[in-house]
């Protein structure tokens, strides 16, 4: 095919070639030419911006929140005190847990055991949907026992990355949801390899801000 | 190709909002430190009474934000290559990325006019002051939806017009912008409207959005306008 059948009808604005039914014909936009590079990143080069973004944006609030913490130390660890640690501490293993189950569920993916696979996501969905339970039950103990956002900058804190925390781990949900279908539909590995190495990288860095918070929030500032 | 031309020059409009509105801020004194939540009622005042450059600053800084449209039509022209055949994604980031120009624009122009007349009663430009930062801080929305938009056209699009790492910075800035509705909560402190995670945060990822956009298109439109990278595509596929 020469480059002037590629061309669309010149009549049309230029961004409307070939949008008449050639859906993967060649288009004057072209694909980049793969970059092949030795050694194996996990999901895309591209995906790791995000997940580096995202960490270092939950990092800042924290070393704020250490800032903070300096100043009044004394009202910080009363205020820690007043959390709930037994939670914090089944809510970090039950998420260690989803983390590990991911794990596997990409080694069963990859092997090509669907259902194994599938089994696995589930009870990682399970893990998070177990967290998301606790979760609520600790702000509204909190909330109820008059422990708002708005009493304290130890509250503003705890309320505010937690929060952040807990839409992450919503999102993640949603996607590793989304993996699942993939599974349903027995997507082969090598098609799907960046979307569930992706999600399964997502979800560990949800695993581990929430390791950072726990040891921090609950931990550090109760000493 | 005049086209090129007038793609090139809305891709450069990106960079050019950060440059251009920056400047207005620094002339009008809304940067380095911007009036806070916490300021007092004679700071605030003040602040307006500098008129004429307070006035020059903020008419500086309108036109400045004003350059994101021309941004937002070039993303959209290479949303649709993305898309083909129902541009959804290409829709939507063009009606978010408009309400996002009056998002930020509206504010300045609040703000201008407060200096319009800045012997009225404090309390009147107490109050307009209030409204004018956190109507500028708190609608988070269409800016989201725009960068989701963008982040997921991008991942979707086979030929990888704009390359894949772009589609995750935009996913990152639409986080970023996440703890803004914090501004109506607090009165000082980092979640507070001048606060470090709401301000500055946003101006700084919203001007990250800004650049990359502008150069990655800048770079795109470059290499589709280049008959041997075209040519050799073509035969590739």
């Amino acid at each position: 095919m020469t480059h002037a059948q590629v061309r669309g009808d010149p009549d049309l604005p230029e961004f409307l070639w070939g949008s008449d039914g050639v859906e993967d014909g060649p288009r004057p936009s072209s694909p980049r030419p793969a970059k092949t590079r030795p050694g194996h990143t996990p999901g895309e080069a591209g995906l790791w911006i995000f997940i580096l973004g995202d960490m270092t944006l939950f990092a800042a609030i924290l070393i704020v929140f250490l800032w903070e913490r300096r100043s009044d130390p004394v009202v910080f660890g009363e205020s820690a005190h007043q959390l709930i640690q037994p939670i914090g501490a089944a809510n970090t293993l039950v998420l260690v847990l989803s983390s590990y189950l991911v794990v596997r569920a990409v080694f069963a993916h990859r092997g090509g055991r669907y259902p194994q696979a599938r089994r696995l996501v589930a009870a990682a969905v399970g893990c998070a949907a177990v967290f998301a339970g606790l979760k609520a039950f600790e702000y509204y103990s909190e909330i109820s026992s008059g422990h708002t956002p708005s009493s304290g900058t130890f509250f503003t804190f705890y309320f505010v990355l937690t929060g952040l925390h807990l839409l992450h781990v919503i999102v993640g949900t949603v996607l590793l949801l989304a993996w699942q279908a993939m599974l349903k539909g027995r997507r082969s590995w090598t098609g799907s390899q960046k979307v569930a190495e992706g999600i399964a990288s997502y979800w560990h860095m949800v695993d581990l801000l929430w390791v950072a918070i726990f040891t921090l929030v609950y931990l550090v500032s109760a000493e | 190709m005049l086209t090129n031309r007038i793609l090139t020059l809305c891709a450069w409009a990106g960079p050019a909002t950060v440059v251009v509105a920056l400047i207005g801020w620094l002339v009008a004194g809304v940067l380095p430190i911007p009036l806070g939540s916490e300021s007092s009622v004679e700071k605030v005042v003040n602040f307006y009474s500098h008129d004429t450059r307070v006035l020059a600053g903020l008419v500086i800084s309108t036109l400045g934000v004003s350059l994101v449209f021309p941004l937002i039509a070039v993303i959209g022209v290479h949303m649709v290559r993305m898309e083909g055949r129902t541009p959804i994604l290409t829709f939507l980031q063009l009606i978010t990325g408009a309400a996002t120009g009056v998002c930020l624009l509206l504010p300045l122009l609040l703000m201008t006019t407060i200096a319009f007349r800045p012997d009225r009663s404090p309390e009147l430009t107490m109050t307009l002051n209030d409204i004018a930062w956190l109507l500028f801080i708190t609608p988070i929305a269409p800016f989201m939806i725009q960068n989701v938009a963008i982040g997921v056209a991008i991942l979707n699009d086979k030929r990888q017009t704009l390359p894949r790492w772009v589609g995750y910075v935009n996913f990152w800035v639409a986080f970023s912008f996440i703890p803004d509705p914090l501004a109506f909560f607090f009165h000082s402190g980092p979640f507070a409207w001048r606060g470090i995670f709401i301000f500055w945060l946003a101006l700084t990822t919203y001007a990250i959005f800004l650049i990359v956009m502008g150069l990655t298109l800048r770079k795109a439109i470059r290499e589709s306008a280049d008959p041997d990278l075209s040519a050799v595509a073509a035969t590739a596929a």
